[in-house]
């Protein structure tokens, strides 16, 4: 009984012992990330029509916004710099080229200031001019009745349409929006794009990225199987990856006349751009510009967009 | 010590008692002549003698041993946090030699570029070694690995694409920085939070008054057992007991000093170099993710507000935690950092970028910030050193003396075998 009393406590010393070597730190918690839910698209209040194109006269007269502009000395532009032929930082001068670079440089130039560019996403581009943070946004940005109600549009200077990107091999067999089916496609976090597509075919799932250099980064990731976005914009994605991305020939879901947005009270600046947009015309600033930044890509012998003037 | 005296206890109980019929019934039991059965009580005594002494040993080694298990172990959770933390500013540290590197025009700087891969070996080496020393933290570093590789390979996606002019580069540049922040930062920190929470805790693995309570409750047991004897016996002091009684004094005394003086020792490294070191580790990662929110601002170019109100909290940290003796390169960093933000704000933004990128020591940012962070570094490496050094110190004798009081308890179980055997002599 003793002896077996002595080797229980033994045991039970040795266990303790043990157990005390033994004893183990609880695993590390790891936590999870959860992307924060994409914002949803404002969604149109009213129709667009071509009587939305018409902008305010040309004129060079000197109102408020053009007299404060001149006094401060800069032009703050809104502006991309990844999207490549629009708006896109140069990695061997860091300086910011495109199309609509080149507009805006003529508008600062027109003015007699310099031009200040402020990188926005499309997200930003009302918001940031409704808090006259910039003065204008040259950034691939559509004319459309709900937008007038915000901010101020110069006359079109640049007719795009929304198409999509896919792999070649998709490319080669596609016939049209129905073979989106099932497919995954990107698009720019609060734009309607996608929306556009899924009224032609409704099994589309929608990818969200914060810009379409997002959508080309997701796309060359496996992540997504399509990118919708306009036509000049897409073309500058192919332009990156040409083995991997093509636009097939499609019939444009929209037509995207582009036009420079303004504070909606700074009517007198939207007519000196439509004056300095004339002066493209004529002077055939616009046409090189084209040609220098689209044309190689988009193949297409486009001229500037007619003028529609007379909004009161 | 013991006095002569006549026992005052019962004569010895007759060897055989005659064993009942089997068949015979049970009588019930009547009140018989009260006596005691001395060699009996002499043996329970001895017993619980011995048991007190036994258990006190075991018990008191025991719990040097957890002191010595637990200095061990505050020594390892503290290499394993400066390993994690090491993690953390290399990554950051990474990344704001990445983003700076994007920001420079044209070809890009081969030291940079060779630093940049030099604290990405650092943070691959150092998840390698943290998952082998530390089995609990295996499971969040394998999630760390994953993003990391995420990370370093959309970064040379941005170096490759930035090469040839693409724009996606940039693409790839802000996926990196936000899928470490968002994803690999949050391991780090839980990494770096529970490896704290490790070494504080194990740091205070000594346990002073442990060891006074059971040395006092074993003194107890064998002065209460001497007094029995002595009723029993009629002297005063045993000398089994006496010797058993010096020998459990003694090592209570020596064991709790030791314990108490380790634990003020701790208490002082938790306060001093340990805490010097987390709080450096704490700057530099702090100091690498501001210096990459430059960089980011000015790669967003007029949209870096975010970026900016990041850089302030940050600098608020690195000035709260940073060593007083490396605010004076921090103080020349932010001197040149305000120069950058005036430069961008005022439509300058090549100059904003060229104070930002040139290693120039009078115009630049950079320089100050590398003297910066260099000398963190080291602050990090002697203090974390001289706390681990520390804990690691005298844990040999601390283990002899554990197993010296394991000894020392059996020795003085035989003392009270001794003693109470001489009664036991004297009683025959």
């Amino acid at each position: 009984m003793k002896q077996s009393r002595s080797r229980l406590g033994v045991a039970a010393a040795v266990l303790a012992l043990l157990a005390l070597a033994g004893c183990s730190y609880d695993a590390t918690k790891v936590p999870t990330h959860k992307e924060s839910p994409a914002a949803e698209p404002t969604p149109a209040s009213c129709e667009t029509t071509d009587a939305d194109l018409r902008s305010y006269d040309p004129s060079k007269a000197a109102g408020d916004a053009v007299n404060r502009i001149r006094k401060a000395g800069v032009l703050k532009i809104g502006v991309s710099a990844d999207t490549l032929l629009l708006g896109a930082r140069n990695p061997s001068t860091n300086a910011i080229e495109g199309f609509d670079i080149d507009v805006a440089n003529q508008i600062a130039k027109a003015l007699g200031v310099e031009p200040q560019y402020r990188v926005i996403n499309a997200g930003q581009r009302i918001e940031l001019l409704e808090d006259r943070e910039i003065d204008i946004v040259a950034r691939n940005m559509t004319i459309n009745c709900t937008r007038w109600q915000s901010v101020a549009f110069s006359a079109e200077y640049y007719r795009a349409g929304q198409k999509v990107l896919v792999r070649p091999d998709v490319a080669d067999k596609y016939a049209g929006p129905q073979d989106l089916a099932g497919l995954k496609v990107c698009a720019p976090t609060g734009t309607t794009s996608v929306d556009n597509i899924k009224a032609a075919e409704p099994d589309v799932i929608s990818e969200p990225a914060l810009t379409h250099t997002g959508c080309l980064v997701k796309f060359q990731q496996g992540q997504v199987d399509a990118i919708t976005g306009d036509d000049t914009v897409l073309a500058g994605l192919v332009a990156q990856d040409k083995l991997y991305a093509a636009v097939p020939k499609q019939d444009a879901f929209t037509k995207e006349p582009y036009g420079i947005a303004t504070n909606a009270d700074d009517k007198d600046l939207v007519a000196f751009i439509n004056a300095v947009l004339e002066d493209m015309r004529t002077n055939g600033t616009w046409q090189k510009s084209y040609d220098t930044w689209l044309k190689p890509y988009l193949l297409i012998d486009a001229t500037q967009p007619q003028p529609a003037y007379g909004r009161p | 010590m013991s006095q002569t005296a006549t026992p005052a206890a019962a004569p010895p109980p007759p060897a055989t008692a005659p064993a009942p019929a089997a068949s015979a019934p049970v009588a019930a039991p009547q009140p018989g002549t009260s006596y005691i059965d001395t060699p009996a009580l002499l043996n329970r005594w001895q017993l619980i003698g011995m048991s007190v002494a036994i258990v006190f040993g075991i018990v008191s080694a025991l719990v040097q041993f957890v002191g010595w298990q637990s200095d061990g172990r505050a020594a390892d959770d503290t290499e394993q946090l400066v390993r994690v933390q090491e993690i953390q500013s290399s990554l950051l540290r990474a990344d704001a030699l990445s983003t700076n590197a994007f920001l420079v025009a044209g070809l890009e700087d081969p030291a940079q570029r060779q630093e940049y891969d030099d604290a990405i070996d650092t943070v691959l080496r150092d998840i390698a070694n943290a998952a082998e020393a530390q089995p609990a933290d295996r499971k969040a570093l394998a999630a760390l690995n994953e993003q990391v590789d995420t990370y370093a390979t959309y970064i040379a996606q941005a170096r490759a694409n930035n090469r040839q002019g693409f724009p996606v580069g940039a693409g790839y540049q802000t996926a990196a920085s936000d899928q470490l922040r968002n994803a690999a930062i949050p391991v780090l920190d839980a990494l770096v939070e529970a490896n704290t929470d490790r070494a504080d805790g194990a740091m205070g693995g000594q346990h002073p008054i442990w060891l006074g309570i059971v040395g006092l409750a074993a003194l107890a047991g064998l002065w209460w057992l001497n007094r029995e004897l002595a009723r029993a016996f009629r002297r005063r002091l045993n000398k089994g007991l006496v010797v058993a009684a010096a020998i459990v004094a003694v090592v209570t005394l020596v064991t709790t000093a030791g314990a108490w003086i380790r634990d003020s020792s701790n208490d002082a490294l938790r306060d001093g170099e340990f805490q010097d070191a987390v709080s450096s580790a704490v700057a530099r990662t702090a100091a690498n993710d501001a210096k990459a929110n430059e960089s980011l601002r000015l790669i967003k170019r007029g949209s870096g507000a975010d970026n900016e109100k990041k850089w302030g909290e940050l600098a608020a940290v690195v000035e709260k935690k940073a060593p007083a003796t490396d605010l004076e390169s921090w103080s020349t960093y932010t001197e040149r950092h305000a120069q950058i933000v005036k430069a961008d704000d005022s439509n300058r933004w090549s100059d904003a970028v060229d104070i930002a990128t040139t290693d120039d020591e009078k115009t630049g940012s950079t320089a100050p910030f590398n003297r910066f962070d260099a000398s963190l570094a080291d602050d990090i490496t002697k203090a974390s050193g001289a706390a681990i050094d520390d804990l690691r110190s005298g844990r040999v004798i601390a283990l002899m003396l554990s197993a010296l009081t394991l000894l020392l308890g059996v020795a003085a179980a035989l003392a009270v075998a001794r003693g109470i055997g001489q009664r036991r002599r004297e009683f025959s």
